[in-house]
């Protein structure tokens, strides 16, 4: 059964069933996949000297809509600024969010074989900060899949048994109860 | 990016109070847009950890994003309100920053 309790220095106890524990994983993985897509892994860092020389640095914003959402522009009517802003950011931005879904991973697959029902771990409060942010950019990135907008509540919960898509907005509805659950439990 | 992890009482941040925008000599403010996906619950949580804003402070601009669409969360140099928004990327909240106005 899926638990959550705050333990110490905010720290929080977790309970998950292993199915979950593994869909956890699975678009944990993906989301490292997406975000290192393009990306040679040995490129230079945050370091500005190193971006200004790095021709290679990101200018445009992703053209998946996923990507564009996870790594949007920070100038609304400014593309130079925009453009600008990316090239030295955007490098640094995608590593931290890899960074967060490495620390999910590492807890969901220290775990080990032949387990029973339920994987427990606890989370510092570090780590259940990082939890929260891959929560968050698995939910805008199966929202982005799915085309999620305001209010639409209802289509998504019209929609028949056999569409596709249900599956895919059922397990961002579940995302969204589980971080719903760790942020109740978090200090802050 | 800051420390995300101190405690409240372990380091007391000043910031500008946004209400204050228009009367100091901080031009450049960040903003953060309302999305369809991000919780409610979440917003306030990343206001209160990331500005260290009292929790009716974070609580009001979060509804304020919610109602208005959006709603200016800090104000200061450019190269702050650069840092704060790539804080709030990775908080996976849409934000922008511009120059104000006036």
């Amino acid at each position: 059964m899926t638990q959550f309790k705050a333990r110490r220095r905010g720290g929080v106890y977790v309970v998950l069933p292993v199915y979950a524990a593994g869909l956890i994983a699975n678009l944990a993985r993906q989301l490292v996949e997406l975000l290192s897509d393009g990306e040679v892994a040995e490129q230079p860092g945050a370091d500005p000297l190193e971006a200004l020389l790095d021709f290679d640095a990101p200018r445009e914003t992703p053209e998946d809509p996923a990507l564009g959402r996870l790594l949007p522009r920070a100038y609304a009517d400014d593309d130079e600024a925009a453009a600008e802003f990316r090239r030295f950011t955007e490098r640094g931005l995608r590593e931290g969010k890899v960074r967060d879904a490495k620390v999910v991973l590492s807890k969901l697959t220290d775990a080990g074989d032949g387990l029973p029902d339920d994987l427990e771990f606890d989370l510092d409060a570090q780590q259940a900060r990082a939890w929260m942010r891959c929560l968050t950019d698995l939910r805008l990135t199966l929202a982005a899949r799915l085309g999620v907008t305001a209010e639409d509540e209802g289509f998504w919960e019209r929609l028949p048994e056999t569409d596709e898509r249900l599956p895919v907005y059922e397990i961002y509805g579940w995302l969204g109860y589980i971080l719903e659950s760790l942020i109740d439990v978090v200090r802050y | 990016m800051r420390d995300v992890t101190a405690t409240p009482d372990a380091a007391t941040v000043e910031r500008t109070d946004v209400d204050e925008v228009v009367a100091t000599e901080l031009p450049w403010i960040t903003i953060v847009w309302d999305d369809p996906v991000n919780l409610m619950s979440y917003v306030t949580f990343v206001f209160t950890d990331y500005f260290r804003y009292p929790r009716s402070k974070a609580k009001r601009l979060m509804m304020q994003v919610h109602t208005e669409g959006k709603a200016i969360v800090s104000s200061g140099s450019r190269e702050e309100m650069e840092r704060d928004v790539q804080a709030m990327h990775s908080y996976g909240l849409w934000a922008t920053l511009e120059k104000t106005e006036k």
